[in-house]
């Protein structure tokens, strides 16, 4: 196997830069894509706390309604002398679901994880575009500024749900300059999202290594290059969203405005289209690199090769399908005519056959294994467990019978908490005890990796499944005061309990925060290929240099190719490099003399 | 005997006038689906039972798996990387992929469109009933106001009976519901009837029900709809036949005398829209 003309320009595309000199150029307004994706992951980091905390006051107010947060309580709520009133309650739950699902999970996920591991992973040297990269991550600190101001504004930040529906969202329901910035938040950070996902499409696309073919691909880098398809096409529709809406509280338009108090004959559930075109195929790009994540790890750890390779890559495509055309199930109970309801209903419940088959893979990945327990794995057979829980309680809602009782419920908050938030949070923590080792040159404490995976797995599925639990019996979301209700008053022991352990889950991250500063500082410095695995970053010293391969690699095998007889008998272990020649091999699996030099930029 | 039973009878009446005069939802208990109410509840609670079976043996059977797989195929097992991946493998993944799509979600979709179809969606059926009440719901921050047609029979006349968060149905008598609302999203829920529907501004919504056990039950929104989305809460009793066909007449006739053409804000409402 030669490297054919095609493969020889894409490695003329990418001479050897020298690393820029200055401070500034290396480590603030780099477009070195290592160090942007640990700026992402920073600023990632930061808001993942940010909603944490806001997450925690709001189950304060299920816990003890009425009362003072205690210690703080004064301090942030002066005015109100600590208690969580219906206005702030308003913004809690708003700010919390935006910050999570566009300034924490989305960052560190696509933003650190993707940056980091798609060049590394495919044999690149850098993204394809380095400069908008860099343009990418400063435009999305614009947007996490924006959000962080609009807590300083009268009238506070955004307090019409995450969702945003108008007519609440306009200045006819929620008046102020916090939501107007907030909008513009999510416009802002969607033109950043849009630039980066154009470079992974891009990158993955022109720069793949010398015989890295799809069929070679991590898992990962399929379900980042899928999330940046997901991304490219449907974030445009969220920002005309969020623009009209943002035309209507600016300049007096009313697209989205109807009804007697504010005669316009807009039409509010046109905003309800734009958005969930966007936020159907959003719940997929916050899984679909973690899917992709733990497919690999479940292997890697497993100690062979990922069942089924090709399955589930056509799973995750189908799932990138479909995931475009289902978003009506967000607007069952929108007055949508009859037909189309069916018609939704039919598409949505398709996504279980490949969600099934995904699971299948998974769980025969580790069947017959030789399991090999690390923080990582753990992480990974974690989010398995959660999402399995998380899809089947998916069933009920995407059904429209059943979603007529629990839609709007407490049901539907435990369900996405447990796909999107459980999921993409163990995963997230998966992937970050994984490439620590490659990102920072040092290696994570396992025993306190392990205690917060333990913590953070019993925790998190406690509580989301309570809220699960309260949602079957009817409780609705978004209430300050649930126990108004007659028929919720008995739930009110249950929802007690929830906080308890969602502060217990809150504070069990400490141990995390812990941990990652002080490997950072001081952790044991890792080897080259600390967990024994064959994809393309684990050949490059850690941290990887600034042009990250000497020589452009010559791949000669898929990713998991593990425990293989020939690889054990010949190399005395139980894996192998993706572009690594097999000793006494025949002579085709050899790196042909010519690859090497024009790989070298000679 | 018998006279016991007579005067446990006065004592039993006696409580439901007293009942009657303070009305309140019954307190749940336990955290399964709230007490049903309604005729064709058991339909939604049907398919989530049936589910919930299938739901659970799914989830223990991949938690059994993973346990196996985590005990006995640990590092002092070795691993056998050909193991699966092979074509009858393949074949047996997508054969049980199929079953479990079939059965599970062909019994939701079956079961679903069919009771939408012949119950939930039923507004031409219902609204010919002549036995059927109607009733239009318009929402605003943060209440629900209602209106009867009255003794006449048509919407917008003077002898409409107009409340406000308190909506009276007869047992046994199909009711139907058209919303609209006057400012932002809201969502009209009856847990106890297992039924919800978006209000929303410009568009009038429609939700039809049949309540079989006379008692109050609680309203609720459902839809954020603002800083008192929380206390939006209406209540719905549910009356005998006869008690309601009395407060329907006296309501009219003390709608009719109460009329003041000048006040217009009472007189929203509109024509009732057919079902299509």
């Amino acid at each position: 196997m030669g490297v054919e003309t095609g493969e020889v320009r894409r490695i003329e595309l990418q001479p050897i830069h020298p690393p820029p000199g200055s401070f500034w150029r290396r480590r603030v307004f780099s477009t070195d894509h290592k160090v942007i994706a640990r700026q992402f992951l920073w600023s990632g980091l930061v808001f993942l706390a940010i909603g944490g905390l806001l997450a925690m006051a709001i189950r304060w107010q299920w816990a003890y309604p009425g009362e003072a947060i205690p210690l703080v309580g004064r301090t942030v709520l002066p005015r109100s002398g600590g208690v969580i009133g219906p206005a702030t309650y308003t913004s809690l739950f708003t700010m919390h679901g935006l910050i999570m699902i566009f300034f924490a999970i989305t960052p560190i996920l696509i933003g650190a994880f993707g940056n980091f591991c798609i060049p590394l992973m495919i044999g690149a040297r850098d993204m394809a575009f380095p400069k908008l990269n860099m343009l990418s991550f400063w435009t999305f600190l614009v947007s996490q500024g924006l959000i962080i101001a609009s807590f300083f504004v009268p009238l506070g930040p955004a307090a019409a749900g995450w969702t945003t529906y108008p007519p609440l969202s306009t200045n006819a329901g929620t008046p102020g300059p916090g939501q107007t910035l907030v909008v513009l938040a999510v416009f802002v950070t969607g033109v950043a999202t849009i630039m980066g996902s154009i470079n992974y499409v891009t990158t993955v696309i022109r720069f793949r290594a010398p015989g890295m073919t799809w069929g070679r691909l991590p898992l990962t880098v399929w379900g980042l290059w899928l999330t940046a398809i997901l991304n490219v096409l449907f974030v445009p529709v969220l920002g005309a969203g969020a623009l009209l809406l943002l035309f209507d509280r600016v300049l007096g338009t009313s697209f989205f405005l109807a009804g007697a108090a504010v005669p316009a004959a807009g039409d509010p559930v046109l905003f309800q289209h734009l958005f969930w075109i966007f936020g159907h195929p959003e719940v997929y790009i916050l899984i679909l690199p973690a899917w992709g994540i733990i497919g690999d790890l479940l292997s890697f750890f497993a100690r062979k090769p990922a069942f089924w390779y090709r399955g589930t890559v056509i799973a995750m495509c189908a799932v990138t399908i479909l995931s475009a055309v289902v978003y009506g199930h967000h607007m069952y109970q929108t007055g949508m005519s009859p037909l189309l309801g069916v018609g939704f209903e039919a598409l949505t419940l398709a996504i279980s056959v490949p969600a099934i088959i995904l699971f299948l893979n998974w769980l025969n990945t580790i069947w017959k294994g030789s399991l090999r327990f690390t923080t990582p794995m753990l992480f990974a057979l974690g989010t398995v467990f959660v999402f399995g829980l998380g899809g089947l309680t998916g069933l009920y809602l995407g059904t429209f019978l059943t979603d007529v009782y629990l839609h709007d419920t407490m049901w539907v908050v435990g369900h996405f908490h447990l796909t999107m938030a459980a999921s993409s949070f163990l995963a997230s923590f998966a992937g970050i005890y994984f490439w620590f080792p490659k990102m920072f040159g040092r290696r994570m404490d396992e025993r306190l990796g392990k205690v917060h995976f333990w913590a953070s797995v019993v925790l998190i599925t406690l509580v989301f499944s309570l809220q699960l639990l309260v949602g079957y019996a009817g409780q609705q979301r978004r209430l300050w005061e649930p126990y108004q209700y007659t028929f919720l008053q008995h739930l009110y022991p249950l929802n007690k309990l929830t906080s308890h352990l969602a502060w217990a889950l809150g504070i069990g991250q400490l141990v995390f925060v812990w941990n990652f500063f002080k490997s950072v500082v001081g952790g044991a410095k890792a080897g080259e290929n600390p967990w024994e695995v064959g994809t393309l970053e684990w050949s490059l010293p850690s941290p990887p240099p600034h042009h990250n391969f000497d020589v452009v690699p010559l791949v000669v095998r898929g990713p998991h190719e593990l425990s293989g007889p020939e690889v054990k008998e010949r190399l005395g272990r139980d894996w192998v490099g993706q572009a690594e020649a097999l000793p006494e091999a025949e002579s085709a699996e050899n790196v042909p003399p010519a690859a090497a030099i024009i790989a070298s930029g000679a | 005997m018998r006279r016991l039973c007579g005067a446990a009878a006065a004592v039993a009446v006696s409580l439901g006038v007293s009942a009657w005069a303070e009305p309140r939802p019954e307190i749940e208990l336990g955290v399964g689906l709230p007490r049903d109410v309604s005729k064709h509840g058991w339909r939604i609670d049907w398919l989530i039972n049936t589910t919930n079976v299938f739901v659970i043996g799914l989830f223990a059977t991949m938690v059994v798996w993973m346990l196996w797989a985590c005990f006995r195929h640990g590092k002092k097992h070795v691993a056998r990387p050909d193991a699966g991946g092979d074509r009858k493998s393949i074949m047996v993944t997508l054969g049980i992929a199929a079953a479990i799509f079939f059965v599970v979600d062909g019994n939701l979709f079956l079961n679903s469109t069919l009771d939408l179809e012949r119950i939930f969606w039923a507004f031409g059926e219902v609204d010919s009933n002549p036995r059927t009440v109607k009733v239009e719901v318009n929402a605003h921050q943060w209440a629900w106001d209602l209106r009867y047609a009255g003794e006449d029979g048509t919407f917008g006349t003077r002898d409409d009976i107009v409340a406000q968060n308190d909506l009276r149905v007869p047992v046994h008598t199909p009711v139907s519901l058209q919303l609209g609302s006057t400012d932002v999203i809201h969502a009209f829920y009856l847990p106890n009837l297992r039924i919800k529907q978006d209000v929303v501004p410009g568009t009038i919504n429609r939700m039809w029900f049949e309540a079989r056990r006379t008692g109050t039950y609680d309203i609720g929104c459902a839809q954020h709809c603002g800083v008192g989305h929380y206390k939006m809460r209406g209540r719905l009793t549910v009356l005998s036949k006869r008690a309601f066909a009395q407060w329907a007449r006296e309501g009219s006739v003390l709608a009719s005398r109460a009329w003041d053409e000048a006040d217009t804000e009472a007189h929203w409402g509109w024509a009732w829209k057919p079902a299509k």
